[in-house]
């Protein structure tokens, strides 16, 4: 049988996964990104200072990577010069963006997966917060209305947490990081301006002062939501993989890792970043090539040609495609499908013997639940991985934030050139992401953007190889064909945002 | 009479004779919000980039729980609903059909006018939600610069003839109340202001569409740095402090009350960090090509 499971929810954007399902197993997928806008062609003949601002608008969920790629991009069109002060408050306000990320994440997005809200109803303390719902909660049951305890009833069947006291404890800290991701944004707009979609922020570094009264906002906000994220965070994704060990062990995808590194260590070019870049096949971790990538629209809804790499894309939207069931191109890596996102920054850091911290933690967990790091290829290695992330992205802020020259210079003087090409890539919290700019005659003469979704939303290529999620999803077992909660989790472990992936 | 009765009552003739009419105890019982009655809100989204439901999270006081549980309901959002696949799809449905109760349609993203198959939902096109909601919400509120105007999905150039509700709207002869919110992203007391408005007292006072309490006056007019201007004192270049007209500020151009809300919490905004407005709470905002939202070229000048 066969069965949609869209529209997918706590997800940004269009998705429908459609699921063929044979003896209560996953036996194919189909992702579906229902969305289209056509960034790219809207970019052409523009002024390229636009770039990162029309850019943002691709995501609002993570517009601050784009406003970093794409700085990046014309950075390296441009020639510039990034003073250390600039790079540094790019890296504040890139970094301060994937801790509220993820955050949003695991609460907002996924908490709901393994939480039971129900349990809510048998609270007996006295915290004002989880009264009020209990409250609401009975008020709303009592309403006779006919969706009661929207948006957070009705669910998916399946088996969720029992413990009532883990449940209440998890929807204490959905209320709690409904206050706590506000903080960490709070950080990112000391020096980008405002979130969403930082007006601050230019190739070449950022507007705002260098002002010691700003710095330490600045890290006041970072020390709040690290707190949050060692007491709360990290303790419930204990308890969710201790509640539901299975899931180490479902959501494999069967591709490669790519990650383009997170944060550079310092402003000068080629720079070597907090986690590391490279591509992760069998164990082994290479070098990136921007030029072994190109992107297939065999069953993409484009008639534009097939496999051009990155500087010779093109966009040439066909709806009605015959064979095409998405608006997600399917980017490959020398061929071969890739897994961009957490897991594959923390993979890809791990086996190429980078940050120190990284393979403390990855190692602790692993003994602590009995896996090895190829268990990281998981629903829960995912979220373990932003967790990860998430602790090593705050150490280096504060220590980056003590960096600044208060008072020194925070941006390059930008000349554009009348005629250009630069390459920008950076991790947004979803994963590799990469921008393209070509400058002909002081305008945009094309501009492509690979994001982290486009990579794990995708759909078969032209060699009939399924997409990283696709891949992810064959093979599991569902409880209930209809609801699937099972490949829910899976979509989730992936956080896709399809106004990314398709752009 | 029981309160539900009494209070749906009053509404229908609160909707007839408008609230200054009532008498003082109906006006008091309509301002008491009874989680019973909350209005509902079906949150949709088109071509969107979500930026202005995240930024609907930002909110403080009221915090963004409270606004979707004590003042109103948010029956359906796609970023935070439990429930998806088919069973989201009969929630939203039943709403639309008029089966479920009262609602309001929080509309966020532009609709794809030329190419519907741009935007889908649950195999029906975006715009299709739109014109069956139309014949039983209460009334829309249009999230954002998309959901106004298009937004940047609207930008010169575009291939899906990308248009705002009310342009949608107009075109099929639906004269429905819709209620703008520009930003690219919204604040979220634009929006959240408004609703608390629309439950406890009706429609706010509303300038082409868009409550005047926020929207009267010019960001120009507003901003701090007025004084530089008159005084010509103006940045020459990025990062610079003084007017930020002669690099492409567009505060002149654009009515809002960023310069006296400020964003994040009251943290900053983007005159205060040094950056030009782009106008992103314009009718046209990034709509041409040739209107770059940078002069940097005005340094040489």
């Amino acid at each position: 049988m066969k069965v949609d499971l869209g529209p997918v929810t706590r997800i940004e954007g269009h998705l429908n996964v459609k699921t063929t399902i044979e003896n209560d197993q996953i036996v194919d997928a189909q992702c579906m990104g229902e969305m289209f806008r056509g960034f790219e062609v809207i970019l052409r003949g523009r002024d390229p200072l636009d770039a990162q601002q029309i850019t943002q608008r691709i995501c609002g969920v993570c517009p601050y990577a784009h406003a970093i790629a794409s700085s990046y991009a014309q950075e390296n069109a441009y020639g510039l010069q990034v003073p250390p002060n600039g790079r540094i408050m790019h890296n504040l306000i890139q970094g301060a963006n994937h801790l509220y990320d993820y955050l949003l994440h695991f609460y907002q997005l996924s908490a709901l997966d393994f939480v039971d809200v129900t349990s809510i109803l048998k609270y007996t303390g006295k915290d004002a917060d989880l009264r009020k719902i209990k409250e609401w909660v009975q008020a709303e049951f009592a309403s006779g209305k006919a969706y009661p305890g929207a948006p957070f009833l009705p669910r998916l069947n399946g088996c969720y947490i029992v413990d009532d006291e883990l449940n209440i404890g998890a929807l204490k800290h959905y209320v709690e990081a409904m206050e706590i991701q506000k903080k960490a944004n709070r950080a990112a707009t000391v020096f980008g301006g405002k979130f969403p979609h930082a007006t601050a922020i230019f190739p070449g570094g950022c507007t705002q002062d260098a002002r010691i009264d700003l710095i330490a906002t600045y890290q006041s906000f970072i020390r709040e939501t690290r707190e949050f994220i060692h007491s709360r965070y990290i303790p419930d994704i204990v308890a969710v993989a201790e509640n539901f060990p299975e899931y180490w062990h479902i959501g494999a995808s069967k591709g490669g890792f790519l990650s383009y590194g997170l944060l550079p260590l310092s402003a000068e070019r080629n720079s070597g970043r907090l986690l590391a870049p490279g591509v992760l096949q069998g164990g082994m971790v290479k070098p990136v090539d921007y030029g072994l990538i190109t992107q297939d629209v065999g069953h993409a809804k484009y008639s534009s040609p097939s496999g051009l790499k990155i500087s010779e894309s093109s966009l040439t939207p066909d709806p009605a495609k015959k064979g095409a069931y998405t608006w997600t191109k399917a980017p490959r890596y020398d061929g071969r499908v890739m897994e961009v996102g957490p897991a594959a920054r923390i993979l890809v850091d791990y086996h190429a013997g980078g940050n120190k911290t990284v393979k403390g933690l990855v190692d602790t967990y692993a003994a602590m639940f009995g896996i090895t790091a190829d268990n990281l290829n998981s629903v829960l290695g995912r979220h373990l991985c932003r967790a990860v992330n998430a602790v090593v992205i705050a150490d280096f802020l504060l220590e980056e934030s003590e960096r600044i020259d208060p008072g020194g210079k925070t941006m390059a003087d930008i000349v554009v050139p009348a005629t250009a090409e630069g390459y920008g890539v950076t991790e947004a919290s979803r994963g590799a992401l990469l921008h393209y700019i070509r400058i002909a005659d002081y305008k945009i003469a094309a501009y492509e953007c690979v994001v982290p979704t486009t990579w794990n939303a995708s759909p078969r290529d032209d060699k009939g190889q399924p997409g990283t999620m696709e891949s992810a999803l064959v093979g599991t077992k569902v409880a209930d064909p209809e609801d699937q909660i099972e490949a829910v989790r899976i979509i989730h472990s992936f956080d896709p945002c399809i106004a990314c992936s398709v752009h | 009479m029981d309160r539900r009765t009494f209070l749906k009552l009053a509404a229908t003739l609160c909707a007839s004779f408008g609230v200054n009419g009532m008498p003082g105890q109906v006006v008091a019982a309509l301002k008491k919000i009874d989680p019973g009655t909350v209005p509902k809100l079906i949150y949709l989204q088109g071509m969107s980039c979500s930026g202005c439901s995240i930024s609907l999270l930002q909110a403080d006081s009221p915090s963004p729980l409270a606004m979707i549980t004590d003042y109103s309901q948010l029956v359906f959002h796609a970023d935070l609903s439990a429930v998806s696949g088919k069973k989201a799809l009969g929630l939203i449905d039943r709403y639309i059909a008029g089966e479920a109760g009262e609602y309001f349609l929080a509309v966020e993203g532009a609709i794809p006018e030329l190419m519907p198959e741009a935007c889908i939902i649950g195999h029906k096109p975006f715009g299709q939600y739109l014109e069956e909601a139309a014949k039983t919400m209460a009334g829309a509120v249009a999230i954002g610069a998309c959901a106004c105007d298009g937004g940047i999905p609207a930008a010169e150039g575009n291939l899906t003839g990308a248009v705002g509700l009310k342009e949608f709207y107009g075109k099929r002869g639906i004269n429905k109340l819709v209620v703008n919110i520009r930003g690219c992203s919204v604040h979220p007391d634009w929006v959240w202001h408004t609703i608390i408005h629309l439950v406890k007292i009706g429609v706010p006072e509303l300038i082409n569409d868009s409550p005047a309490l926020f929207f009267s006056r010019k960001v120009h007019e507003l901003c701090p740095r007025y004084h530089d201007f008159q005084q010509e004192i103006f940045a020459e270049k990025l990062g610079d402090k003084g007017c930020l007209f002669k690099l492409g500020c567009l505060g002149p151009d654009t009515y809002a009350d960023c310069p006296t809300r400020w964003w994040n919490s009251g943290q900053t905004w983007c005159v205060d960090s040094n950056a030009p407005c782009i106008g992103c709470a314009s009718p046209g905002f990034a709509r041409k090509k040739d209107f770059p939202f940078y002069r940097l070229a005005e340094q040489d000048k």
